[in-house]
């Protein structure tokens, strides 16, 4: 339809004017319920199912032969894990930030997306929850963190930032799944009611709970999203900000400061909004979801996208100060060590992809080309994997002591892990978008409804 | 169109979430609640040994004193297993013959020492030492149990971490005079001095009892 | 697991220990480890399950999981009383038996702990003169090579398995022949023997064996230095030096600190004069020649790096000086004169009190020069005594290339070897392995069915010190008799019994005959009552008033003119100077099985399980070589392959190449480990030789090194000064921030243990790691493992170097757990399996340790080490041997030095019972205790008498990184040099 075409863009609308209320919830329902599978979701869910079986049996053998099968050892006693955990929680925040905060403030863009965004956080906030247990060294006894008396008559230290991660994790976790969800109901009630098979009016009307669309139904329903959203927000910041001071706590040198915590959100933000968007790029793409998830949505995210890059930029500026301004010997060699040294490949790397290479996106020429797009955001989730690795290797690596100093390096499992874990993710993702429906139709309808309202 | 789902659909869904609740707060109570209900504690573990010895007989029939057996108890951290001699001292002279006590005898013939079956059994981690509760006072019925009136000897505690800590975060209940540590029967008495004295006498300091490194080491 | 070795050997040949987890998977242990890891798969890996059973098992072990502290993973067990109780043995008290360990023939008296009966621990005799109550880093870890389950106990018959019976019958028809010729082509090949038990049994064999030939042979024997009293006394004497009384000495390249027999107690009396607080101005100043890096040098105040040819004429320089040789010796052009007369003047000063000591590898010549020297300087009677030699020095014509030619000559039939593993130490160019192949009748005694082994027709077993009965004198003379600790597993016997075996005493008993020695002995000596003696004498560990008697010999008059210079043929540009040294934990390579000294770091490189060619890093780069090259070092027409490392303080143009690796049959922990130098080793040049030439070879050598970095890169871990400083200001190493806290301490009102080290004493022996080691049964984890920096020492001695590279001032440093008052460790820990008791020590609860890691991450000292792998099931040591006061720890959890808790535990427990104060001293830590310098001291800091707490009061105290407040128990008292101001600052801290 070209002459809407031209009404879209950049600055356009967040969804085709001709849209409306049944075409909405036709394109989207019919993605699950009547278009038969596409070849492309074969090989997606085939690859990354892959990756889901390298994962388990990454897993398995870590359980069988111990931690000793990774690269970690003394003075780098964690690695990859720790990197993996830090990554895969950032993502995920990024995921919840952008359903719940641009809900609370009612952005209306955000209805195009969130749905991914939550989804994706969801497997994310699953592969994150892995890696602290994987890690231990006595894996089947991690539940000793939770505070449970039993018979030892003694109880878990809560001094410890591991613990309060544990916490921050758990509830994170479980919060997120329950907000997913909760958004999910309408749909689902939609799909039960367009489904045409029997098993597909069961399986969407059991996740449905009965729900009946009447304005009780509503009225509750908003004022519980509302609260889920308002207790998700600040939750996403408490949790990455308990995951930074899981190092700042720590009194080595390259890990004693307190910038981690908002250093570990502004960078949790940046990869959210980088995932969201590689997501989508070829989504919209793939299942022609043009009009509904239209160019302002990519633009608007490629903007935040810019200015979390900046923010992140400053991050890295005060990382840098810090070691001079203290003039503490051990920092500054740690510091110097991380950009020059053994590591400093990685330091440059996460530089070029989280900070040089994103500047891009300032030329509109650059936002609008979704190639571009699609390899700047891909650059910034490996740059983001590749900072949390250099931060928690290299400053174990350069300590106090030089005696003891000595370099990390992967091993295959290490390797395992990590591709298996996104995996695992992807996975979840590709039976999602099968199952059910991409985009939030009813939020899409209210987007609607109000342009109705505007314009009559 | 015809309902998805019959009348009772929405009784299932909530008997299921119902459910639901239930497994998590079973599952809560089986790591939490099962251990506390003494589940597999192991008290009154009664294994089978070569010989039915009894202690009822010897201690209180006979009133042999505990040391006359476990004679390093006083001043190594293992009481101390009577060696096959010990026994025959008594029956080379009685019950010369009899049949329970055959495997006494093989042993003292055939040099084979007598295999007893453990019945307290601590893991390798923990480093207990029995002159130094027998010093401060510590009767042995306070962790064997009625032992004087056993006929066969049972596990009388759970051993339990919790329940080693219970008495070293608060000895004063379980001291007792010097003189009657070895008093299978000994019970308080007006006479007796009290707890806090006894731990004054004693110079036991709880704060310093719950230190890891006096169990672990 | 333990008993097999091929169970957790990790398919590849050398090292048993853990390799990687990929290799693992094709050995069967790997089913071992899942049956421990999971219980309930166990029967279904039998394939004794069918799915229903498993799924039972499964479901089960998933709801018993949560139940794992409930004791479930205590499995009762047997109780075995004794049916007869052994008098004095108490289950769990340890008891103590005096007994002897011998190195290069001279013994070093030690305490064998036992428990039950076992033997567990090695101490040192404080009533014996060459221990005084230390140990040696060898002396440590001769407990694991007596419960190493790969020494020989079987005899064997070119290499079958054969009757004990077969061998006595073989050996008596042999005898018979013998008797008739009188002993006509008996040859008898030893080691240095110092016994006199076995020296009598020699003489008995000769009265029936007049035609005996007694060879002696030592792969690293002390022959320069009697070579070197011959020239100068025309007679072998043995020299005692006194190094409590020198105040200056000159220390040319020698053992003194590491391998001389001796070398504890000389540590002892040159530490007693180095602890700055304690001598004050009466310190003692150490200078040293050398050309490839010692123990001494290192702690030397000025340290010149030379060349075999320089140092030779450096001493000739000094007699010139001082009066000991003609004048013009000392004129001359020399690189080094500035140096060289400020320490002749430093040295004349010092008359009286000065004292020259020349390590074994140095010349005949070096040895007599500084004989002369030392008689110049009048030490003879002030700081040095002469002898008569402990050990009979061999008579001419019974070297090892004397019996080689002998077998040439087909004039041996019969050889019976006690020395140890001729065929693989013995020089390269006496061809002995061959030479002993034709020999018609060959018996050899050795503990390792080894190279020697494979080349004679007998090989019997040889029985370990601590197996067998015998005697040993030790440096000064001393006799101790060695008992027995255990009985040897086997056919394995002592040389004792195998010389009787040839004197026609088919059954003779090792304890027999050392025993009726010294009841003849005794009878000569009119002693009363002989029982008493013996039994005093096996309780001390000495035999009373043995040692010997310093004599008067007067050097020859002629001495200088015999010492001219040779004037030998100029050293090319490309050709080196090979330095052969031994190892100084493997030694000649018969320590090449044991676990714990191949994976000791040396004190120089830090290397582990593999040895280098050392070179200078000025020669090291003129060859265009670095670390870890691969090259082919060929001296004359011999060739080995080797890696390289470049080793600053090695003198330029010298490369040495470390003795006792590349075993080619031993246990499996030391075959195939590193390269094997003695095949370049020639009788010409024994020590050192000219025209080694080193070609590169591509490809780099993986090395597994415990400390890769050198240098303190400027930072506050080390502290050190000059004696004049120190006596300007006692106070000049106070500074830094006194770093104060928000929060109020932590109160320790009864007893608070602590730790001094000080560093003026520290000489980087290695002792206490190993004491450390054997004490708080840390496993031996293998090369890879080191290599990924999985190393397990829970003390390390940290070396750095300071200075110019090309010949640095050296530093060791022992670092064990500084038990902070505030430690970072504690606060990470999410489980509370690490926290503080109330005597301030950081104790480690292994069963309570989930293995998050933190505590290591944010343990600024990184003492921290962590059971990646389940090393402790993968050692080979037998069970029998761990020591059961520590627990054994598992994997997956951390561990860490705890101020050895189950001695002080033990300790406050006895003390408790009888209601009285902890004694000082009563609880010594296992590093102090093996420390022959007295660097460690512990003790109960709250106690102002303790000697810990009068050390911690010492104005050189100062706390390793304390500005960051982590309050540390172990502290170190500063490093005091006492350098010579005429040597000016470009000296300072001895570089040339």
């Amino acid at each position: 339809m070209p002459e809407h075409a031209a009404e879209l863009g950049y600055d356009g609308p967040v969804i085709g004017p001709e849209q409306d209320f049944s075409s909405v919830s036709t394109t989207l329902s019919d993605l699950v319920l009547e278009r038969p599978t596409p070849r492309w979701w074969y090989i997606g869910a085939g690859i990354s199912g892959a990756g889901f079986v390298l994962f388990v049996i990454a897993c398995l053998w870590t359980f069988v032969g111990g931690v000793g099968v990774w690269g970690v050892n003394i003075p780098v006693a964690w690695g990859f894990a720790l990197a993996n955990y830090v990554w895969w929680i950032g993502i995920a925040s990024g995921g919840t930030f952008i359903s719940s905060l641009f809900y609370l403030i009612g952005s209306d863009w955000r209805n195009g997306v969130n749905r991914t965004a939550e989804t994706m956080t969801l497997f994310a906030a699953a592969a994150a929850g892995m890696m602290p247990i994987l890690h231990l060294g006595r894996q089947g006894l991690f539940y000793w963190l939770f505070p449970y008396s039993t018979v030892m008559g003694i109880w878990p230290q809560f001094l410890s930032p591991l613990l309060w991660d544990f916490f921050a994790l758990l509830c994170y976790v479980l919060t997120s799944i329950v907000f997913w969800y909760i958004g999910l109901i309408p749909d689902c009630a939609t799909l039960r009611d367009r489904a045409t098979k029997r098993w597909q009016q069961v399986f969407y009307g059991i996740l449905a709970l009965g729900w009946r669309g009447s304005a009780r139904d509503w009225h509750s329903y908003k004022a519980t999203y509302l609260i889920m959203a308002g207790i998700m927000a600040p939750m996403v910041v408490s949790v990455h900000s308990i995951v930074g001071l899981d190092f700042a706590a720590g009194l080595i040198a390259g890990w004693h400061s307190t910038q981690w915590p908002p250093y570990f959100f502004i960078g949790a933000l940046y990869s959210g909004w980088a995932v969201v968007l590689a997501l989508m790029i070829p989504l919209r793409r793939f299942y022609s979801l043009e009009r509904i998830v239209t160019e302002r949505h990519l633009d608007v995210i490629a903007k935040l996208m810019l200015a979390t890059g900046l923010m992140l930029a400053y991050c890295y500026l005060l990382e840098a100060m810090e070691p001079f301004y203290t003039g503490d010997k051990a920092k500054i060699t740690e510091y110097l060590g991380s950009a020059f040294g053994h590591y400093g490949a990685t330091f440059w790397a996460r530089n070029t992809l989280n900070i040089f290479v994103p500047q891009l996106l300032w030329l509109p020429l650059i936002r609008r080309n979704k190639i571009a797009l699609e390899l700047i955001s891909i650059g910034i989730v490996a740059g983001m994997w590749i900072e949390r690795y250099n931060f928690v290797v290299s400053a174990l690596a350069q300590d106090y002591i030089p005696s003891k100093w000595g370099w990390f390096g992967g091993t295959f499992w290490d390797w395992a892990i990590l591709v298996g874990s996104a995996g695992m993710a992807m996975f979840g993702f590709f039976a999602f978008i099968r199952l059910l429906p991409v985009v939030s139709m009813f939020e899409i309808r209210e987007i609607i409804h109000k342009r109705r309202g505007a314009s009559r | 169109m015809t309902a998805i789902f019959s009348r009772r659909a929405n009784l299932f869904v909530q008997i299921g979430l119902a459910l639901l609740v239930l497994g998590a707060v079973c599952f809560l109570l089986l790591i939490w609640g099962v251990p506390l209900m003494n589940y597999n504690d192991q008290v009154s573990f009664t294994p089978r040994q070569p010989v039915p010895f009894s202690h009822k007989h010897h201690v209180s029939g006979l009133g042999i004193d505990c040391r006359y057996c476990h004679d390093s108890v006083e001043y190594a951290s293992n009481a101390g297993m009577p060696p096959t001699e010990t026994c025959m001292t008594c029956h080379s002279q009685v019950w010369t013959n009899a049949a329970i006590l055959q495997p006494v005898r093989q042993s003292l013939a055939e040099h084979k020492p007598l295999r007893w079956r453990a019945v307290y059994t601590l893991p390798d981690y923990v480093f207990f030492d029995h002159s130094i509760h027998i010093a401060k006072g510590v009767g042995c019925t306070e962790c064997h149990g009625p032992i004087g009136d056993m006929p066969l000897t049972y596990k009388a505690t759970t051993l339990y971490m919790s329940w080693c800590l219970a008495c070293h975060r608060n000895p004063a209940p379980h001291l007792r005079p010097r003189n009657a540590v070895f008093d299978p029967h000994w019970h308080r008495t007006a006479a007796t001095p009290s707890g806090q004295q006894l731990m004054a006498l004693y110079h036991i300091h709880p704060q310093t009892l719950t230190d890891c490194s006096v169990c672990h080491r | 697991m333990s008993d097999d070795p091929d169970r957790s050997r990790g398919g590849r040949r050398g090292s048993i220990f853990w390799r990687r987890i990929e290799e693992l998977a094709d050995s069967p242990d790997l089913l071992e480890r899942a049956r421990r890891e999971f219980p309930s798969f166990a029967a279904l890996a039998e394939g004794s399950v069918d799915r229903r059973r498993f799924l039972q098992l499964t479901a089960a072990s998933m709801a018993l999981m949560g139940l794992t502290a409930c004791g479930l993973e205590v499995a009762p067990r047997d109780r075995q009383p004794y049916v007869e109780q052994p008098a004095g043995i108490v289950p769990g008290r340890w008891r103590y038996f005096a007994t002897a360990t011998a190195l290069q023939g001279y013994g070093t008296g030690v305490l064998v702990k036992h428990e039950m009966g076992r033997p567990l621990k090695i101490e040192g005799n404080p009533d014996h003169p060459a221990s005084l109550g230390a140990t040696s880093a060898i002396g440590q870890a001769s407990i694991l090579e007596l419960y190493n389950p790969f020494r020989a106990d079987t005899l064997t018959r070119e290499e079958a398995i054969a009757p004990w019976s077969a061998f006595t019958t073989a050996v008596s028809e042999r005898r018979q022949r013998l008797l008739a010729s009188r002993g006509r082509g008996l040859a008898l090949l030893t080691g240095t023997v110092t016994s006199p038990t076995l020296l009598a049994q020699i003489g008995e064999l000769r009265r029936d064996y007049p035609q005996l030939d007694w060879y002696q042979w030592e792969a690293i024997d002390r022959e320069p230095a009697r070579a070197g009293a011959r020239l100068v006394y025309g007679r072998p004497v043995d020299l005692l030096p006194d190094f409590g009384r020198a105040d200056v000495i000159l220390a040319v390249e020698s053992d003194f600190l590491e391998s001389a027999p001796g070398h504890l107690r000389f540590a002892r009396d040159f530490a007693s004069r180095r602890r700055a607080v304690e001598v004050k101005a009466r310190m003692s100043r150490l200078y040293a020649l050398e050309s490839t890096p010692t123990l001494a040098g290192a702690k030397a105040d000025h340290r010149l790096a030379l060349t075999p040819v320089a140092i030779e004429a450096a001493m000739r320089r000094l007699a010139g000086m001082l009066g000991a040789g003609p004048a013009d010796w000392s004129h001359g052009a020399d690189p080094q004169a500035k140096a060289l007369d400020a320490i002749a003047a430093d040295l004349r000063r010092a008359q009286g009190r000065a004292l020259v000591h020349v390590g074994a590898a140095q010349t005949a010549t070096v040895h007599a020069l500084a004989a002369a020297i030392n008689h110049a300087l009048g030490a003879y009677g002030q700081t040095l005594s002469l002898i008569e030699p402990v050990a009979p020095p061999p008579q001419a014509g019974a070297a090892l290339s004397d019996l080689t030619d002998a077998i040439a000559h087909g004039s041996v039939d019969t050889l019976i070897i006690l020395a140890d593993n001729p065929v693989y130490a013995a020089p390269a160019d006496l061809e002995f392995a061959r030479a002993l192949r034709t020999v018609p009748f060959s018996v050899y005694l050795g503990e390792y069915a080894d190279e020697t082994a494979e080349a004679v027709h007998w090989h019997v077993p040889r029985a370990h010190e601590y197996e067998a009965w015998s005697d040993v004198r030790a440096f000064d003379g001393t006799i101790s008799i060695q008992q027995p600790q255990m009985l040897p597993r086997g056919e394995r016997h002592s040389a004792h019994e195998l010389l009787a075996l040839l004197s026609g005493q088919i059954s003779a008993d090792g304890r027999a005959i050392v025993r009726e020695h010294w009841q003849t002995r005794a009878q000569e000596a009119a002693i009363p009552d002989f029982d008493s003696y013996w039994m005093e004498a096996l309780r001390i560990g000495i035999v009373r008033d043995t040692a010997a008697r310093p004599i008067e010999v007067q050097p020859r008059a002629d001495l200088a003119r015999s010492l001219e210079p040779a004037g030998g043929a100029a050293v090319r540009a490309d050709e080196l100077t090979a330095l052969f040294r031994p190892d100084i934990y493997l030694w000649d390579g018969r320590f090449a099985d044991n676990g714990w000294l191949q994976e000791m770091g040396r004190p120089f490189t830090r290397l582990t399980w593999d040895n280098a060619v050392l070179l200078s890093p000025r020669t090291a780069r003129r060859l265009g070589l670095d670390t870890a090259d691969r090259v082919e070092v060929e001296l004359g027409g011999r060739r080995v392959q080797a890696p390289v490392w470049v080793l600053p303080g090695q003198a330029d143009d010298c490369v040495t190449l470390p003795l006792g690796y590349g075993r080619r049959r031993t246990g499996p922990v030391g075959e195939g480990v590193g390269f094997n130098a003695f095949e370049l080793r020639t009788r010409a040049m024994l020590w050192q030789g000219q025209g080694a030439v080193l070609r590169k070879l591509d490809g780099r050598y993986e090395l597994a090194v415990i400390q890769h970095e050198g240098r303190t890169l400027g930072r506050d871990l080390v502290r050190e000064g000059t004696l004049a400083e120190f006596l300007k200001n006692p106070e000049f190493l106070h500074y830094g921030p006194a770093a104060e806290s928000l929060y109020p301490r932590y109160p320790y009102p009864g007893i608070a243990w602590g730790m001094s080290i000080n560093l003026d004493a520290c000489i980087g022996c290695h002792a206490c790691v190993t004491a450390c080691q054997a004490e708080n049964n840390s496993p031996v984890v293998g090369k890879t493992e080191v290599w990924r920096n999985r190393e397990m020492h829970w003390l390390r001695i940290d070396r750095y170097y300071e200075g110019p590279l090309e010949n640095p001032a050296l530093v060791f440093q022992p670092v064990p757990c500084m038990q902070c008052e505030n430690a970072p460790c504690e606060v990470v820990c999410p489980v509370h399996a690490t926290v503080h008791d109330s005597q301030g020590v950081n104790v480690m609860v292994y069963n309570r340790c989930v293995g998050t890691r933190f505590c290591s991450n944010n343990c600024p000292y990184k003492v921290r080490r962590f059971n990646f792998f389940d090393y402790t099931a993968s050692d080979p040591r037998p069970r029998e041997s761990w020591n059961p006061e520590v627990t054994v720890r598992a994997r997956g959890v951390m561990e860490k030095c705890t101020y050895c808790v189950q001695r002080t535990r033990i300790a406050m427990i006895a003390a408790d019972r009888d209601d009285r104060r902890i004694r000082d001293g009563e609880v010594v830590t296992a590093c102090q205790q093996a420390c022959p310098t007295e660097a460690i001291v512990f003790g109960d800091q709250n106690d102002p008498q303790s000697a810990v707490a009068r050390r911690k009061a010492s104005p050189l105290d100062y706390a390793m990184l304390g500005e960051l407040n982590t309050r540390p128990r172990t502290t170190y008292e500063a490093l005091i040099r006492n350098p010579n101001p005429a040597l000016g600052d470009e000296e300072e801290g001895g570089h040339a």
